[in-house]
């Protein structure tokens, strides 16, 4: 995973990685996936289940202890949960605040299990798969020292409408009375949609249809559970309290957030909430890369969340190998092409494209071969619907090999488009700005006039959004939010993902095709059924999207973790990334 | 006197604020500058943008979130980040100030020192070998990129050389001086010097050249004629009437830097001073603090200029006040 | 009798030189000055063959990347970007110098020579260095002269202008202009600029540094203006005009000569930030400066990368001061009368 360039998207709330829902579609007035179906149930066949508890290794109290320190360029944006939408705060939410179900704090395949957190069971849905009632655990505390009650949880959903999550017109419309708190979110009250019983110590959540990924967005921080008196709007720099292993401390963005352990903590589910073992976490902001580098070489830090700068590859792959950590991702970075505006408003101008990107290349860009994987298709490998095909490549097979130039020269040819001026839109760090470049020739060797406009990576990813801007063609990535091929194929290319003039339109191809629109929403109604039978369509989905090619995906990335040599323990949640408060720094 | 201090202060305030529309204009100018989808959130509704907009009153009129801007910043003093909700703007830079001016301070004393021993010296020699190596060392020194000097720096001092001759170096970092002024100095030594090194060649060489141009002068042929020796005709005579544009570039350089100027020396060396917050605010696109920072720092141009324009009079006796 | 006529003879024989051949001849006169000028030359000459030394001697595209591409060295092939192999296999670097025809100072990230680069590079940093640089010093000199010596209303004016200017935010006009130029382009006057005019930069650059130069003639303007002579010229009722130019002029140009190639070098570097940020030399074209940035990028691996121009750099910036050393003193009337000095 290139955290470069969530590092420098990452300060606002806007940032990169996690990837809107899937039967959403990315907007509010998304038609969702919700036909009904008798029957389905809270755990769709096929997915990613809900399981029992017991992986989590045992708590090793002599490594308890110490400071752990982390480095990072920047700080990213605010620190409400229900608000920020960035990897490297997720990454620190899972310690700190719990939701009624949580993905289990493991190392490899498991970790995208949910397991019950807050609540003592996953319930089965009732009602049609619409009615979910959870069982409070009794006994816990806030990090400020109020009880857990039911009344915070209603309090909490209230609140992801109140502050206007990013997310709560795609995850959770879906909740009874929603459409009202996205209309006026002040006076949110989700009535009917969470019910909470003081008495019984049960919450209910009603939806208005079954979907198959609510457990899933249950799990996410945006549904973490806060105290009632949370305030009502976006919290900023004000640390809320939370059920987690940690607490938040203190949070300046220039500096540092200091993260302490929670003193009213004690474990009740080892998979969802472990004890962790630093006593106090520093993460501090404003280093370069470089210097973080060199920290983490010299034991001056444990850690750095931003990738490892290109010229420093090599040096901590041999030198420090042991100390490194490298984990595919699914996610990948792609180009899209305006599918509306000349030349790419052709769709052999768009395969040439496909055609005469030299994935290898890129590939070199980005760090050597042991850091990507050139893909020509939508969805990433290993994920559900994922079926490896490649329509672009020479010699003709599965996999991608080669670009094939010439074709690409006789398609822009066939086009008429030859000759054109051709701008791509780049974040200016290091590795897109190359990459860019890199396109920049090729562009030009298939019979484009190409240049490359790199700008600022905070701007970038909504400019490139704006068909306002009128952009041709940039470079740019996406992750996953969990485990749904909806959250690529519909998301990224669904006719509501697309909004003219607004910076908020993560359909930057501009594609909507009624055909494909409509085998993809039949896709999103077969999942309530049958996970596997849905994931065959979008697998076919992928290959024609591929044809109609509105994207040229690249690769897929992976994630370097580099450690300092007296830190241990490292564990990697998929869905998470590293688990921070179970390094050992003793 | 006071007369031209408060011409100056009200010509002052009158620079501040077309510094502060211009800064404002140029932001709104900007394609992609609306902060409301990067506030909202990746993927954020249309319903949500609209409720950032207005949240923020990015849908009203120029001249009126102007206005609310400027109050906010000077009235009220609670200006807040578009980038860091709640952060407010004020402290931000206040906490910054002190890493600045130790920063500044500290350089500004060795390239003084520098570029006078250099420049004299030069100009002692002036017909021999050693000033134009003198004056060769210095614009080598005005040549080097900052940023790349100050990697190249850590490079050597964290890293290459870091177990060896320069275990000595600290990390990274800034420490306050209430921590002790050893580690404060210790800590900015190697930035003191990166941004010494690029202003001591342009000092030397001016102040050289207006040194040898003096020598010339007649007042100072006199004082040759009365026999005073030549390091008093030089360091007496020469030097101080030389000073007139020495003393100009630094109250130019002084007050920029003081503003935020070294950015690049504060990103390269991790000291979280103005200029970093002048740079990152800038790649964040996050107005409200590049209006105060950029504000902040033409408060100090002015000033600077107002104070060497004071000092002309008595660097030259013949200039009657100005 | 025959004494005084070869004296007559004497007298008249020697022509009177003007004051430029004068100039002129104690320049050649002075070795370093004459040693800069030639180095000078040498560094305008390798620029302008650049595409010579590109396709003749190092057979290659300075502005295609090469990011695949492979060379042979001594019977071995090996590729411009190679993956390193060592432990875990990560990262991937450019050749180092080969200190042969082909990259002779290695490839950079993109895979091209760099050493062809440096040259190509060298146009755009001496035209915008240059030009933006005497810009610069004659806007300065200009206002500083005029600002200085009619003092009062005109100089506040002025001034005050100064301050606006020197306290603007570049860096935010030119990340604004950047992304505004991404679409369209903009016309001053006959001139339509686009973010890869090399237009732009000179303007800018040359605009923003005027207060340096500026500020410090006008102080020498003040206390000019304060000196006898002058009081006595105004006092003899001289238009102001010519005043300006017989006695203000000589005595502030010298100035200028020292300032216009110290403002060179900066300018270069300054054009460097501001290609960073998308206004002016844009890839795959190359300058100095963008050339050390790359090389930043590259300093754990391939330090020449960013040494080499930064080398380039200095020099044209050394012999350039020598040079307007040498020329100061040539052009400086007092320096001929003067004795031990």
């Amino acid at each position: 995973m290139n955290r470069r360039v969530l590092a420098t998207v990452g300060l606002t709330t806007s940032a990169l990685v996690l990837a809107a829902c899937s039967s959403g579609g990315g907007s509010s007035t998304s038609s969702s996936a919700a036909a009904t179906s008798a029957g389905a149930s809270a755990v769709p066949s096929g997915s990613a289940s809900v399981g029992a508890s017991g992986d989590v290794p045992a708590f090793q109290p002599e490594h308890q202890g110490g400071t752990l320190t982390l480095l990072a360029k920047a700080a990213a944006g605010t620190l409400d949960p229900k608000v920020n939408y960035t990897l490297q705060f997720w990454q620190l939410y899972q310690a700190t605040y719990d939701g009624l179900t949580s993905f289990k704090k493991v190392n490899g395949a498991d970790s995208f299990t949910v397991v019950p957190d807050l609540a003592t069971a996953i319930p089965e849905a009732t009602n049609g798969g619409k009615t979910y009632v959870f069982t409070l655990r009794p006994g816990i505390k806030f990090s400020d020292g109020t009880d857990l009650t039911t009344d915070d949880v209603v309090a909490s959903f209230q609140r992801i409408f109140k502050v206007s999550s990013p997310t709560a017109g795609s995850f959770y419309n879906g909740i009874v009375g929603a459409d009202a708190c996205l209309k006026t979110p002040a006076s949110c009250t989700l009535d009917g949609g969470v019910v909470g019983d003081k008495a019984a110590g049960t919450v209910t959540i009603n939806l208005t249809a079954p979907d198959p990924e609510f457990l899933y967005k249950l799990s996410v921080p945006h549904a973490a559970i806060n105290p009632k008196n949370a305030p009502e709007k976006d919290a900023g720099n004000v640390p809320i309290p939370g059920t987690g292993a940690y607490m938040f401390k203190s949070y300046d963005p220039n500096t540092s957030l200091v993260m302490v352990r929670n003193p009213n903590f004690k474990e009740w589910a080892r998979d969802a909430q472990p004890q962790g073992y630093p006593d106090e976490i520093d993460y501090k902001f404003g280093q370069t890369v470089e210097a973080a580098v060199t920290a983490v070489e010299n034991n001056q830090a444990n850690w750095l969340f931003d990738p490892p700068p290109a010229d420093r590859l090599a040096e901590i792959g041999s030198k420090f190998a042991s100390q490194v950590h490298v984990n595919p991702l699914t996610a990948y970075w792609y180009m899209p092409m305006n599918v509306n505006i000349p030349p790419f408003n052709n769709i052999k101008a768009r395969q040439a494209v496909n055609w005469a990107i030299d994935r290898n290349a890129m590939v070199k860009l980005y760090g050597g071969d042991k850091l990507a994987q050139p893909v020509c298709t939508i969805l990433p490998p290993g994920f559900p619907g994922y079926e490896e095909s490649c329509q672009y490549t020479t010699p003709a097979g599965t996999t991608w090999q080669g670009a094939d130039l010439a074709k690409a020269k006789q398609l822009v040819q066939e086009s008429g488009t030859a000759g054109q001026e051709v701008a791509i839109v780049v974040s200016d760090d290091e590795v897109n700005k190359a990459m860019g470049e890199y396109m920049q020739s090729v562009l030009t060797q298939i019979g484009y006039k190409a240049s490359v406009k790199p700008i600022s990576g905070n701007i970038q990813f909504t400019y490139i959004q704006n068909s306002k801007n009128k952009v041709q063609i940039s470079v740019t990535q996406w992750y996953q939010d969990y485990p749904a091929a909806s959250d690529f194929l519909n998301v990224l290319l669904g006719c509501a993902s697309f909004v003219p003039n607004s910076d908020s339109s993560i359909n930057m191809a501009g594609f909507c095709d009624k055909g494909l629109q409509a085998k993809m929403d039949e896709a999103l109604k077969t999942e309530q059924t049958s996970f596997d039978e849905a994931n065959k369509m979008w697998a076919a989905i992928d290959k024609e999207m591929m044809t109609a090619s509105p994207q040229a995906p690249i690769f897929t990335p992976k994630l370097i973790d580099f450690l300092s040599k007296d830190t241990g323990n490292y564990q990697f949640s998929k869905q998470f990334y590293m688990l921070v408060d179970q390094l050992w720094v003793k | 006197m006071w007369r031209f201090a408060g011409k100056r202060a009200l010509a002052a305030v009158l620079v501040l604020f077309a510094i502060s529309v211009l800064v404002f204009l140029i932001f709104f100018a900007t394609p992609g500058s609306d902060p409301a989808a990067r506030i909202a959130g990746r993927n954020a509704s249309q319903e949500t943008l609209d409720q950032v907009r207005a949240s923020f009153g990015f849908d009203r009129p120029i001249w009126i979130q102007y206005g609310l801007m400027m109050r906010h910043l000077f009235i009220d003093r609670d200006l807040t980040s578009f980038v860091n909700r709640g952060a407010q703007v004020i402290p931000q830079v206040t906490q910054a100030i002190p890493v600045t001016l130790s920063l500044v301070f500290g350089a500004a004393l060795i390239w003084v020192l520098l570029a006078l021993v250099m420049g004299v010296w030069a100009t002692a020699a002036r017909g021999t070998a050693i000033d134009p190596i003198i004056l060769i060392l210095g614009v080598i020194g005005v040549s080097l990129p900052v940023f790349w000097l100050g990697e190249v720096v850590n490079l050597i001092t964290q890293s290459r050389l870091h177990d060896s001759i320069f275990a000595w170096v600290p990390p990274l970092g800034y420490v306050p001086l209430s921590d002790g002024v050893g580690p404060w100095a210790l800590h900015l030594l190697f930035p003191w010097l990166t941004l010494a090194v690029l202003y001591a060649g342009i000092y030397a060489r001016v102040l050289r050249s207006e040194m040898v141009q003096s020598m010339n002068e007649d007042y100072v042929r006199m004082a040759r004629a009365k026999g005073i020796g030549e390091t008093r005709v030089l360091l007496r005579h020469s030097l101080r009437t030389s000073l007139i544009s020495v003393v100009t570039l630094f109250g130019l350089d002084f007050g920029a830097l003081i503003g935020g100027a070294a950015l690049l020396t504060e990103v390269v060396f991790g000291l979280q001073g103005v200029g970093k917050l002048t740079y990152d605010s800038l790649t964040n696109f996050d107005l409200p603090v590049i209006l105060a920072c950029v504000l902040y720092a033409s408060f100090f141009v002015v000033f600077a200029n107002f104070l060497v324009d004071l000092l002309y009079a008595w660097l030259d006796p013949r200039v009657r006040s100005v | 009798m025959t004494t005084l006529d070869s004296e007559r003879t004497q007298v008249t024989s020697t022509p009177t030189a003007g004051p430029w051949r004068t100039a002129w001849r104690d320049l050649r006169r002075n070795k370093v000055a004459m040693g800069s000028l030639v180095v000078l030359v040498l560094v305008i000459l390798v620029c302008i063959a650049a595409p010579l030394y590109a396709s003749a001697i190092a057979h290659t595209d300075a502005f295609t990347s090469n990011v695949n591409g492979t060379i042979t060295i001594n019977g071995q092939t090996i590729s411009v970007l190679e993956t390193s192999s060592e432990g875990l296999g990560l990262g991937v670097n450019p050749i180092g110098p080969t200190w042969t025809n082909q990259y002779f100072l290695g490839a950079d990230n993109q895979g091209r020579d760099v050493a062809a680069r440096i040259l190509y590079g060298g146009r755009n940093s001496l035209v915008i260095g240059f030009t933006s640089a005497l810009l610069c010093c004659f806007l300065a000199g200009i206002v500083g002269i005029v600002s200085g010596f009619f003092g009062k209303g005109v100089d506040a004016v002025l001034s005050r202008g100064l301050d606006v200017l020197w306290a603007f935010p570049v860096y935010l006009l030119a990340i604004c202009l950047s992304i505004v130029l991404i679409n369209s382009t903009i016309a001053v006057g006959p001139v339509r600029l686009t973010s890869g005019s090399l237009w732009l930069p000179i303007l800018i650059i040359g605009i923003i540094y005027v207060p340096y130069v500026a500020r410090p003639v006008r102080g020498q303007v003040i206390s000019l203006r304060e000196r006898e002579f002058v009081q006595a010229a105004i006092g003899s009722g001289a238009p102001d005009l010519r005043l300006l130019r017989r006695e203000i002029l000589p005595n502030v140009l010298p100035t200028l000569i020292v300032f216009l190639p110290l403002m060179t070098a900066i300018n270069m570097l300054t054009e460097a930030a501001l290609s960073f940020l998308s206004i002016g030399v844009q890839p795959p074209d190359a300058s100095w400066g963008t050339i050390v940035n790359d090389g930043v990028g590259l300093l754990y691996t391939r330090p020449w990368v960013a040494i080499a121009p930064g080398i380039m750099l200095a020099i044209t910036a050394v012999a350039l001061n020598l040079l307007g050393d040498g020329v100061r003193e040539s052009l400086d009337p007092k320096a001929k009368l003067r004795g031990a000095a």
